[in-house]
């Protein structure tokens, strides 16, 4: 099996209640690409996001079938604790949600919950906000309320937050749908920055957004994938013409 | 469109007026009190009255010092707490953040059927159930104690801990929550180290109500603290706090005696106690809003 594969999608259903959300889906995520999730409001990108850290588990009737490989191993097995592959997999919501902690207690929230002794928690911090590019914006500030930050720096803190826990990949939903443009292209930045150590898959209703960050693109409609590839021959020659529809916006 | 404008600017006024009758009423309480309980002062000076060792109302001459009589209720309303905050407080995290739908609902009727008992009723438990199994099992001259009265107290103030902390708890955005999940939280931790601080003004809200109900709270104390108006030496000690020693001699005392205006002022003491109660739990909602307990 090719090496640069960290996630592996096989026949994934999934249902909330009686409804079913996502239908057979099969894609693979390569390890350090971006890959971006566009579709129209409903075809459930969220929900495939938030399969991939088992967040879903959360809500109460949901079901999955089918297999979700993360490096070989299924994560809905029945043996594996969502508590790690939370740890392994982060998350950044699309409404920034900060802890109502001080700036560098919400950094070090998810390092002390790992019960591994952090040596240097200062440096941790200092390090996470520095990649999240923060650190000069609140260096003086870090024993004050995450809930004084403006909104693009709450998300570049949740940013920092995710990256505190040294994840493998990085799941973002709408980053910057609530940003403004200033913002947005910091936050575009430090993506295009974090790519080398990361894996990143993100929603995104932004078309320029898509084609600027992403490697990689999956379109979704009603809960299926309609068409997985290159990031440039999606947004030049698609195969599927409603993706075309879709990225033209002449859809519906 | 005149006759809008009129019937507006009524509606407005009579709402006005409402709110003005209830000021009104609580200004007329809070004189009469005041009226009626100052005149003791020319009696007994006020720092004997608060601190005087000795409650002898119907001596010759009397004494009116009421410290045994505020000991009582301070220890009896502390008892109470220690027992109340945290069965109210587990049981509102338990009915908002764990238990299954059915048991939830089931849980928070059981509390509000609790919180409709009449307080002679549940004095009356005191004094015929709890009293009598106290004294067996301990030996002691009397169950009426300081035991008995915080037990009960507490019954009665574990409804308003926990209904008002679960409100809190509930209120509490998702987004903390799933903050907290997706950072590889387990349930446990995201309740103590989250849900819990976000929504501590609101619970030390829950408290303040929770002891200011059973620091004013009468019928229980008369009828299961025992009664005797001095310093307890022991938890299994009888006390007289304060609204018993009023609710009990108030009736026997001449109109305007000096008894009479020494009970008065009780009510005084036990209305600022009430009031500061009040205070601080503003103070404190107000302080861990501001900040959202940043620095926890
Ligand atoms: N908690 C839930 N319970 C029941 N149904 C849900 C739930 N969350 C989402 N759905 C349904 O699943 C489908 C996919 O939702 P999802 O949130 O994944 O869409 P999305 O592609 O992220 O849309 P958007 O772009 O608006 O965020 C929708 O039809 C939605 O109504
Ligand atoms: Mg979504």
């Amino acid at each position: 099996m090719d090496s640069n594969i960290i996630i592996d999608l096989k026949n994934v259903n999934f249902y909330y209640g009686q409804t079913r959300a996502l239908s057979n889906i099969s894609m693979t995520f390569r390890k350090n690409k971006v890959t971006a999730l566009i579709g129209p409001s409903g075809c459930g990108k969220s929900t495939l996001l938030r399969l991939l850290n088992r967040m879903n588990d959360l809500i109460d009737g949901t079901r999955v079938e089918g297999e979700i490989l993360y490096e070989d191993q299924n994560i809905y097995a029945p043996d594996v604790d969502p508590v790690e592959i939370r740890r392994k997999i982060g998350m950044v919501f699309q409404k920034p949600n900060p802890f109502p902690k001080t700036i560098y207690n919400n950094i070090s929230y998810g390092p002390k919950l790992t019960g591994v002794p952090v040596d240097d928690m200062n440096a941790l911090v200092e390090q996470s906000l520095k990649q999240a590019v923060l650190w000069d914006e609140v260096k003086d500030i870090l024993n004050q309320s995450a809930m004084n930050l403006s909104g693009g720096q709450q998300q570049r803190l949740c940013i920092a937050r995710a990256l505190a826990m040294k994840p493998d990949i990085l799941l973002m939903d709408e980053p910057t749908s609530a940003l403004d443009p200033i913002s947005t292209a910091k936050i575009e930045e430090l993506i295009e920055e974090l790519k080398k150590d990361y894996t990143i898959i993100i929603v995104t209703h932004n078309m320029q957004q898509a084609a600027r960050i992403s490697d990689e693109t999956a379109f979704f409609y009603l809960g299926n994938l309609v068409e997985y590839n290159k990031t440039e021959k999606i947004f030049t020659k698609p195969d599927v013409k409603q993706t075309e529809d879709y990225i033209t916006g002449r859809f519906g | 469109m005149m006759n809008r404008r009129i019937k507006e600017t009524l509606i407005k006024y009579l709402f006005f007026l409402f709110a003005l009758v209830s000021v009104i009423v609580l200004g007329l309480i809070v004189f009469s009190l005041f009226r009626e309980g100052l005149p003791i002062f020319q009696h007994t000076p006020v720092w004997d009255f608060l601190f005087g060792m000795e409650w002898y109302p119907t001596y010759d001459p009397p004494s009116f010092g009421i410290f045994p009589l505020i000991v009582g209720s301070v220890i009896v309303t502390l008892l109470a707490a220690v027992i109340a905050v945290p069965l109210g407080l587990l049981a509102a995290i338990y009915i908002s953040e764990i238990a299954p739908k059915a048991v939830k609902e089931i849980l928070k009727s059981v509390i509000e059927l609790l919180a409709g008992l009449p307080s002679v009723v549940l004095g009356f438990f005191g004094m015929v159930v709890v009293a009598p199994w106290l004294q067996d099992t301990f030996d002691l001259p009397t169950g009426l104690n300081i035991v008995n009265a915080s037990a009960i107290l507490a019954i009665m103030a574990i409804p308003t801990i926990s209904s008002i902390s679960e409100d809190a708890l509930y209120s509490v955005p998702r987004e903390f929550k799933e903050a907290s999940y997706a950072l590889g939280a387990t349930k446990f931790e995201t309740i103590a180290k989250v849900i819990v601080p976000a929504a501590l003004s609101g619970i030390s809200t829950a408290i303040m109500l929770g002891m200011a109900r059973a620091i004013g709270e009468t019928m229980v104390v008369l009828m299961v603290a025992g009664g005797a108006a001095a310093i307890p030496e022991s938890l299994f000690d009888s006390v007289r706090p304060m609204p018993a020693s009023i609710a009990a001699e108030m009736g026997e005392t001449p109109y305007r005696s000096p008894h009479y205006h020494a009970l008065f002022a009780t009510g005084m003491v036990l209305f600022f106690m009430t009031l500061a109660f009040n205070l601080i739990a503003d103070y404190v909602s107000h302080k861990f809003k501001q900040t959202g307990s940043a620095t926890l």
